[in-house]
């Protein structure tokens, strides 16, 4: 409790200093006035991001949480990211900007995702929230276990907690049951939650029969740098529609099957561009096989992030058959370069992009057909706006400056917010979770709290040296910028 | 030159750093730990002992005296000779290279030499270590094959673990010596 | 448009579930819409009491038919061993006796009575069909352990004529009634139930627990079931 207490006190010593290093954008993205970023709010957060899937793992969580760590970086916050070893690259590492991750040694259970025993990551944990002075932890993603177990620690050690859903979830079958108490545990303590779209939002207030008010709508979003149009490289003797996606039963892979041999029968110049990997891939060679379509189908297997957009110009239409999605970036990155979207009407998808760039249909064979065709006699008849206006009408709709922007008055506002001592967690725990997993968990919390009491015990906060900023306010990397000596002390 | 500060090492106990300054080019620097504590030999001797007479108590069997008395010799005698480190020196000669000794409690002293010429930096990095995660001190060791590369980490003063002040002394010294001899 | 813009007061504009548009509400702005696309309950069916019950009967009725085999084999093991019939003494028939004779006879019991509630847990009564993955397999391992403790080839014989009777044949049998081929519907429920008469002249103490067992079975289940349905809540959420 004391080492909590001066803790606080050196992060309000901290903040009332003028800020003498100001953030500089210097990203070519600019897309809003820098005095937007300026004007922001004076407090600054030490964050400390926490979910298992990053970097060198590829996704949206983890693409969400580099740009929006980037994002807040400029604006002058502190931001660490603590996630679990990935093979040989554990340790601490250090990304641009002086963005800090911390690979932590923990045992991956299944699809990346660390066992959890609700134990035994607090003593790393804590040692990062400790060294790095965290005020706010924002954990990602509800598959991620050390994501939870981050959450149950910041609330035992009194730090405000954040979490950002990113996925949809049923309300039937076991797995989700057993996720939905999960969460239903996680978040009931939890001083804020970030959905990305209205759907996601009314999804895991229901699943963790939250309240509302402490749930805000922050979308995700793309670099429209990265996907402009080129209209020159695709071919225009035929039509091409493009699907990008992982191949797996979610994204809708088996409509995608039912929907090429259909096409292809009906339109003799149209082909089909699939860049992706994964268990769904035998589907579509099937169908390729089976109709003999090997110079109209091309699957181009795994792509390389960077590789996305290369592929999309290629293509006239994009081509989205998911069949729940939270928050479709894929599809914004379509119109973002300038194609027509054909997309099923799942999930926050009709939330995303306007009426006017988008082709919504039913997740059904016969209904996206019906979408393509009118798409395609469109595009034939020339009756569709070109390339280039479709990005500019996309290219502000969503920026990781405006999330960064309304990510950070979450934190503001999830920092007003009293994190609840021991015994009112337990009473919420005991009221809000049902009368067994609540008696379960308020005997975990009371556990965890005296393994913290341990800990202190061993391994006192005053023996723990405190870290080297490498951004916020103190940071030392833009000091030593500054004076243009090129101090790095941590290479990888 | 001799300088005491109020270091520790990262688990609180006191440690001395001494640094000798015999020309601006050439410095050492030493770590010393406490000494092996009489009472915690002791308390082991006397633990192990104890259990001894309890196991011959029920066995009546004299080996299990005797081998205890074995067990604690030898253990005594291994952990001095091959585990406990009283000193940790570290000599930076600019022109010629970095010498590291440890300075074992028997009396027994490990040394290696590192030449200039292969030592790109030296720089304070951080682990994890055991459950927790801690600074120290590392020679990084160029890459013949590729100049801008390093092929291995070389880490300091591993036994004592002195904390970041310690380390900061000791690193500015090194980078004043590194940036003159370059 | 932040979230701690707070209420006040409300904008001009109404709110849109949009997120292309930057709107003049806070992130965490709830709307009266909210959850207005939730469903509950699609699709849940209705019990009616007496409809369970007649469906319940099927259950009670496959019971019975386990009583009616147990009784059989307690009235056979009753007897003494008779004269061994050469005619009848199949070879196969013989070699039940030493299957088992390495095993407790308790535990035969034991096993048997096992495999029979098994039998009776994963009978198929939506479908009833002789050729039944999972419980036609258990009781005729029921049948194997149990004709083993029979005094003589013909107690066997006659064991294993009248198990096959009721075993694989009566389920082929309300197959067909089930569908409507044959129709003798009415008669014969009766008529299997009535067998608790009998086991009363044997057995009354059984013969009452048999008894109860059934109308907790046909009467009481039902009404527990009906009971319960007011308290289904199934959400078919926004999940996509």
């Amino acid at each position: 409790m004391k080492s909590r207490r001066r803790r606080g006190d050196k992060q309000a010593a901290a903040s009332c200093q003028p800020d003498a290093h100001p953030p500089a954008p210097h990203s070519p993205a600019s897309l809003l006035p820098s005095g937007t970023a300026r004007r922001s709010s004076q407090k600054k957060h030490s964050i400390c991001m926490v979910s298992d899937f990053f970097y060198p793992n590829m996704g949206g969580v983890e693409s969400h949480i580099y740009q929006l760590s980037q994002c807040l970086l400029e604006r002058g916050h502190k931001v660490v990211i603590a996630t679990h070893a990935y093979g040989d690259r554990r340790g601490v590492r250090y990304l641009t900007n002086g963005l800090k991750v911390y690979y932590l040694p923990l045992q991956v259970m299944y699809n990346q995702s660390t066992a959890t025993s609700c134990f035994h990551s607090l003593p790393l944990l804590r040692c990062v929230f400790v060294r790095e002075h965290i005020t706010v932890v924002h954990a990602h993603s509800s598959f991620s276990a050390m994501a939870h177990d981050a959450l149950f620690h910041a609330k035992t050690m009194g730090l405000n907690t954040v979490f950002t859903d990113h996925s949809l979830f049923g309300f039937a079958d076991l797995s989700s049951v057993l996720t939905n108490k999960l969460l239903t545990v996680t978040l009931c303590d939890t001083n804020h939650i970030v959905c990305v779209s209205y759907t996601s939002k009314e999804n895991t207030v229901l699943r963790a029969a939250l309240n509302p008010d402490i749930v805000s709508v922050i979308p995700n979003a793309v670099d429209p740098t990265d996907f402009t149009p080129d209209p020159g490289s695709r071919d225009d003797s035929k039509i091409t529609i493009v699907v990008v996606s992982r191949l797996v039963y979610r994204k809708g892979i088996d409509l995608l099957g039912g929907i090429i041999p259909e096409l292809c029968a009906k339109h003799p110049d149209l082909c089909f561009l699939i860049g992706g990997e994964g268990p769904k891939r035998i589907v579509l060679e099937e169908v390729r096989e089976k109709y003999q379509l090997h110079d109209r189908v091309r699957l181009l297997g795994a792509l390389d992030h960077k590789d996305v957009r290369d592929v999309l110009v290629q293509g006239h239409i994009f081509l989205n058959t998911s069949l729940t999605e939270a928050f479709c970036m894929a599809i914004v990155e379509g119109a973002c370069c300038g194609l027509q979207v054909v997309s099923t009407r799942v999930g926050g998808i009709p939330e995303v992009l306007p009426d006017e760039l988008v082709t919504l249909c039913e997740p059904t064979v016969s209904s996206l057909c019906a979408g393509l065709e009118s798409v395609i006699s469109r595009q034939r008849s020339g009756s569709v706006p070109p390339p280039a206006a479709i990005h500019h009408q996309v290219q502000n709709l969503y920026t990781w400056r405006n999330i960064a922007e309304r990510t950070e008055k979450v934190y503001d506002q999830a920092c007003q917010q009293p994190v609840l001592t021991l015994p009112a967690r337990l009473q919420r725990l005991r009221s809000h979770c049902g009368a067994v997993a609540g008696s379960i968990f308020s005997f975990m919390a009371v556990i965890n709290f005296l393994f913290l009491l341990f800990l202190q015990w061993l391994h006192p906060v005053h023996l723990m040296d405190a870290a080297i900023d490498a951004s916020g306010p103190d940071s030392c990397w833009r000091k030593s910028f500054k004076k243009g000596k090129s101090k790095d002390p941590h290479p990888d | 030159m001799a300088e005491e500060g109020p270091f520790t090492d990262i688990s609180g106990k006191p440690i001395s750093l001494e640094c000798q300054n015999y020309t601006p080019f050439c410095r050492e620097f030493t770590v010393s730990s406490p000494k092996v504590s009489l009472l915690k030999v002791m308390g082991y001797t006397c633990s192990v002992w104890l259990l001894a007479y309890a196991v011959f108590f029920l066995t009546e069997n004299t080996t299990v005296l005797s081998s205890a008395i074995m067990v604690t010799l030898v253990g005594m005698i291994l952990h001095i000779h091959f585990v406990k480190v009283d000193q940790e020196t570290l000599l930076i000669i600019g022109s010629l290279g970095i010498q590291l000794s440890s300075l074992y409690a028997s009396g027994r002293e490990s040394t290696t030499f590192i030449e200039m010429s292969k030592i790109k930096d030296i720089v304070i990095n951080e682990a994890i270590y055991m459950q927790s995660i801690i600074y120290y001190l590392c020679i990084l060791i160029k890459d013949p094959s590729e100049p801008d590369g390093v092929a291995s980490v070389v880490p300091l003063f591993q036994s004592s673990k002195p904390r970041l002040n310690c380390l900061v002394r000791v690193y500015k010294s090194c980078q004043e010596i590194i940036a003159q001899s370059r | 448009m932040g979230a701690d813009s707070g209420p006040g007061a409300p904008p001009a504009v109404p709110w849109r579930k949009v997120l292309y548009e930057r709107q003049p509400y806070p992130d965490n702005y709830v709307d009266r819409r909210f959850l207005e696309e939730l469903q509950r309950n699609i699709g849940v069916h209705q019990y009616r009491y007496w409809a369970v019950v007649r469906e319940a009967g099927l259950a009670a009725q496959q019971v019975s038919c386990v009583a009616v085999f147990s009784h059989i084999m307690v009235l056979h093991g009753s007897r003494r061993p008779g004269t061994l019939h050469p005619a009848l003494g199949q070879s196969w028939v013989c070699t039940f006796g030493t299957l088992t004779a390495s095993v407790s006879t308790d535990t035969v019991y034991a096993m048997s009575s096992m495999m029979l509630l098994a039998h009776l847990v994963s009978f198929p009564y939506t479908q009833p069909a002789p050729q039944a993955v999972l419980s036609l397999p258990q009781r005729c391992l029921a049948l194997c352990v149990l004709a083993s403790r029979l005094p003589g080839a013909l107690h066997t014989f006659a064991m294993l004529s009248c198990a096959l009777l009721v075993f694989a044949l009566w389920p082929c049998l309300l197959h067909r009634l089930r569908t409507g081929r044959v129709e003798l519907s009415p008669g014969c429920r009766p008529g299997v139930h009535s067998w608790v008469g009998g086991l009363a002249s044997l057995w009354p103490g059984g013969a009452l627990l048999l008894l109860l067992a059934l109308l907790v079975l046909t009467l009481a289940c039902p009404m527990l079931l009906v009971h319960l349905q007011r308290h289904k809540d199934n959400i078919h959420g926004p999940v996509g």
